[in-house]
């Protein structure tokens, strides 16, 4: 559309706000706080049109960009999106305006300028990996979008912050470990010419090469998405981060790892996941079963969304794991119903926080009567959670499962029979802390301004909209996931 | 011939200019004349250098002296590396009185003698050369005001530089005795036979080990975290940056002609890469000098360094070199932060780093490149280089030295991100604002520049490092 690079433009939105925060004086918080809030706003308006203009008959990659980056060691610059990427790009985009609306509190004295400059650097990371085609910029902006983490944790964030942030970086870095040698032995056994994935996906890599690399991409990117057994790192982080990077964090940053198991290990080493299906859908399993178990006996409000995460997570992982029509499209849709809702979640316990520096769901009781506007968004993220009919995650669990069951047929019905325990972690919160007799201590709670309510109304209301009507989600997805498929044949 | 001349300009630049600060700081009796001297010089050898980067050819004496690809890549760096070091030397506080006019002199010797060095081709000049520049060093690390600590890392660093020079040039006399030349181009051609039987192999080992020494790879590191922590800061800014450049070019051009694929030579190369590294990595953690802890960063990219080099193939050559230039700018950022804080000489620790955000946010954002950039996170260099090497050992199929070399870059980070939390979450002492001077703002500014261009944009470099292991006969 009017001839611009638009994904490129995405990217540079948020660079330009870096840029801008880090020339900007730190007393000037409020010019610092618009350039951000401006900069995702035109990452939302480039990602609907991206949205509106990809032609879903046509399919395949669009928008496609490439320049030269190091051109005597086959590497560019190549960016294109197909079906996958574009409804998490628009993720990205809507958690980052939402997340740059939470934090609008932040002032000089709490670093305004820096916090902003590591977000939109974390951002623009995060839209680099789903619009990059070539190994290089995605491992690039993979790495970009990881590192931010930390200082944001260690320097913003509440309770255990130091260990956790540390903890984070170690696992996500470990991670990293795993997929190096494994995306520069993908360029070599594809023949060593080119770092694009399409060059790389058209090669002929034997069966043996396959199942020896795939667990190594697997894993690697597994442990961002949380993966069982190295998700602990996952629920610390969340604790420890600030309300913004929760929602990122939770958001997008762990649809990282699921996106980089879809988009490179899966795409590039079929063979490979089809031999390894069996084993990682016991671990998604896995996650799916004990995430939910430990979140039920957790008291602060952050672990038990944390917790929430990795066990919804593990539906996104054996949606993945099923290789099949359905389970893909689920997979999909789960990561953009899941980003929605954690930022929800987080955005609204973020906003008890500041008032109360409690997070202890037994200091708490009858919310409802006391900040009923508040609270009402922190239910609807939980009958989300649940899988209630209405909200986005409705349909995504619900085509995850009927293919699990398909396919794994065992794993598939304790992976629903999990879904009692989410039901009965989230019930237990609302039990205790929304309804339940009132703890007078927090009468003089204040409901959220209507600026506040901007972001978490934008949230609901994405929730509730492909809820009601997810076509538009299931169409883009579509041609993606036949493709996709197509290499399983 | 002129021609000869306009090969040979940077060196002899660097070599006039040593002359003409050495003549001033004779006549002056304080330092600063002489340090505008040596600006004045260090600029225009990194402009000669940057004209002769392309320059090629054989200056004076044909198969003992080369201008190429290679060479002048290096020497342009070494240039860059002169004049950041130069710029952080403004003040000199660190050093004692009487020899702060003498400190630029021989940063400007020691430069000559690796342009020098990058260039020989022939086993004599090449020796002549090594030492020219150890000697200068050594001089550089004995400045120091820090008494007794001071001069026992310098005369550390002088008995081992010389047992190592010794065991070098025993290992170059086996070489010519199996040979019967000092021209490396025929060594290159010479008899499989002849460069498979075990003296020449025992004289290359022995050469390597000389240079290994510099680089401070394991087992011959043991200088390092001693030097780097007594010595001047200023010094070890010279002393870890711009000589490891000189060590790794060497070292490639050593294994890139005189070394037929050999098993042996492989397999100890592996060795020590990952000897090095892990100890390196291990070692850093425990350190609360910054100094000591870089010395031991320095012990680990000796290591990373070496999974390039013992590939012995093109990619492998290219990327070492082009890891070995980054490494350059990206210590030189550290290492500004360093002399920024250590006023007077005194050692910098984890205390000295509190609050450095508030108190100085230009060093706090160079510490961060610099670390992140020796981290290897994007968008420094430090990643595409290590990707680069990497990728050079897969194509020899190393996977698991890969493995164990990203383990260790995982290994890495904790102790790079420990210093950044020191940065960045502790409170500043009252009135502790950084007074850092303008030359060596200027000196941040420029590695950060070079940092940050390279990490964006690597595609350039890794032309002109490629170019470069063409030029040595990588295969």
């Amino acid at each position: 559309m009017f001839g611009i690079p638009i994904l490129s433009a995405i990217l540079l939105a948020p660079t330009i706000a870096v840029l801008l925060t880090v020339l900007i004086p730190g007393r000037n918080h409020g010019a610092i706080k618009l350039v951000n809030a401006v900069a995702a706003l035109i990452t939302m308006i480039l990602s609907g049109i991206v949205w509106a203009d990809y032609d879903m008959a046509a399919g395949g990659f669009q928008f496609m960009e490439e320049v030269p980056w190091v051109p005597d060691f086959g590497i560019q610059y190549l960016v294109g999106v197909d079906g996958f990427a574009v409804v998490l790009t628009m993720l990205t985009a809507l958690v980052y305006l939402t997340g740059v609306l939470s934090m609008w509190h932040l002032t000089t004295e709490t670093r305004a300028k820096e916090y902003f400059a590591f977000m939109s650097l974390l951002v623009v990371g995060v839209f680099g990996v789903f619009v990059s085609l070539d190994l290089f910029a995605f491992f690039f902006f993979y790495e970009i979008a990881v590192l931010p983490m930390y200082p944001l944790i260690i320097i913003w964030g509440s309770s255990q912050r130091e260990y956790a942030g540390m903890k984070l970086m170690i696992f996500l870095m470990g991670g990293s470990a795993l997929l190096f040698p494994a995306l520069t032995a993908l360029f070599w056994v594809a023949g060593g010419e080119s770092w694009s994935m399409l060059e790389i996906a058209k090669a002929n890599i034997d069966v043996q090469t396959q199942v020896f690399l795939y667990p190594f991409l697997y894993i690697g990117f597994g442990i961002l998405a949380g993966m069982f057994p190295f998700h602990s790192w996952s629920p610390a982080g969340h604790v420890a981060a600030p309300t913004a990077v929760s929602m990122l964090h939770a958001g997008v940053l762990m649809k990282l790892g699921a996106f980089g198991i879809l988009r490179i290990a899966m795409t590039l080493l079929p063979e490979g996941a089809q031999a390894w299906m069996w084993e990682f859908a016991v671990l998604a399993t896995f996650n799916i079963v004990y995430g939910a178990f430990v979140a039920m006996r957790q008291t602060d409000f952050k672990f038990v969304i944390g917790f929430s995460s990795v066990s919804h997570m593990g539906i996104v992982l054996l949606g993945l794991n099923t290789l099949g029509v359905d389970g893909t499209n689920g997979a999909v849709f789960q990561m953009f119903a899941h980003g929605v809702m954690t930022a929800l979640f987080f955005s609204s316990v973020g906003f008890l926080y500041e008032q109360t520096h409690d997070r202890d769901i037994r200091n708490f009781g009858g919310l409802v009567r006391q900040v009923p506007v508040a609270t009402a968004f922190f239910i609807c993220a939980g009958l989300c959670g649940i899988g209630v009919p209405g909200f986005a995650s409705f349909w995504a669990e619900l085509l995850v499962f009927i293919n699990a069951v398909q396919v794994f047929p065992v794993l598939g019905i304790l992976a629903v029979a999990g879904l009692i325990f989410t039901a009965a972690y989230m019930l237990r919160v609302f039990g205790k802390a929304m309804f339940g007799p009132v703890n007078e201590k927090w009468d003089h709670l204040v409901e959220p301004t209507p600026f506040e309510i901007i972001p978490r109304a934008m949230l609901l209301i994405v929730l509730l909209g492909f809820g009601l009507y997810p076509k538009p989600i299931l169409d883009m997805l579509a041609p993606a996931t036949q493709t996709f498929l197509a290499l399983f044949n | 011939m002129p021609a000869d001349f306009l090969n040979f300009l940077p060196e002899a630049t660097t070599l006039i200019a040593a002359l003409v600060a050495l003549v001033v700081a004779m006549a002056s009796n304080h330092g600063g004349a002489t340090w505008w001297t040596a600006l004045v010089g260090s600029v225009a050898v990194v402009v000669t250098a940057a004209m002769g980067l392309t320059s090629q050819g054989e200056p004076f004496f044909p198969g003992i002296y080369k201008v190429d690809a290679f060479s002048q890549l290096l020497k342009l760096s070494l240039a860059v590396g002169l004049l950041v070091v130069t710029l952080l030397a403004s003040k000199r506080d660190g050093i004692r009185q009487i020899a702060r006019g003498d400190f630029p002199v021989f940063l400007l010797i020691a430069t000559a003698g690796m342009m020098i060095l990058v260039s020989a081709t022939e086993l004599l000049t090449f020796f002549v050369a090594l030492e020219m520049s150890a000697y200068a060093l050594y001089v550089l690390a004995a400045l120091g005001k820090r008494g007794e600590q001071g001069s026992e890392a310098a005369a550390k660093y002088v008995v081992f530089g010389g047992a190592a020079s010794g065991v070098s040039l025993y290992g170059l006399s086996l070489i010519y005795g199996a040979t019967g030349t000092t021209y490396i181009s025929a060594i290159a051609g010479a008899s499989p036979e002849v460069v498979t039987s075990p003296i020449f192999l025992v004289g290359l080992f022995m050469l390597l080990a000389g240079l290994f020494f510099k680089l401070a790879v394991f087992p011959f590191h043991a200088w390092a975290p001693d030097v780097y922590e007594a010595a001047p800061h200023e010094s070890v800014a010279f002393i870890a940056t711009a000589s490891k450049v000189a060590a790794v070019g060497v070292i490639a051009r050593v294994l890139a002609l005189a070394v037929p694929d050999t098993e042996v030579l492989v397999t100890t190369l592996l060795i020590l890469c990952v000897v090095s590294m892990t100890f390196g990595n291990l070692a850093a953690i425990a350190q609360r000098d910054i100094k000591r802890l870089l010395a031991y960063s320095t012990i680990a990219h000796a290591g990373y360094i070496l999974i390039g080099l013992m590939t012995l193939s093109h990619t492998g050559m290219s990327a070492a070199i082009f890891y070995g230039v980054i490494y350059l700018a990206m210590g030189l950022c550290a290492f500004t932060v360093v002399c920024a804080l250590g006023e007077g000489g005194e050692p910098v620790t984890f205390d000295s780093l509190a609050g450095l955000h508030k108190r100085s946010p230009f060093l706090g954002a160079l510490l961060l490149v610099g670390l992140f950039g020796l981290a290897g996170i994007p968008p420094t260099p430090g990643f595409a280089g290590k990707w680069f090497l990497f990728a050079a050992a897969l194509e020899q199929g190393h996977f698991w030295l890969v493995l164990i070399a990203a383990i260790n870059a995982t290994i890495s980070l904790y102790y790079y991100l420990i210093v950044v939390k020191a940065a960045y979450t502790t409170e500043a002492p009252e009135n502790s604002e950084v007074q850092a001077p303008g030359a060596l703002v200027a000196a941040g500014a420029l590695s950060m520049a070079l940092v940050v261009y390279v990490g964006l944009f690597p595609g350039q470099l890794w032309t002109l490092a490629e170019a470069a292991a063409t030029a040595i006969g990588a295969r």
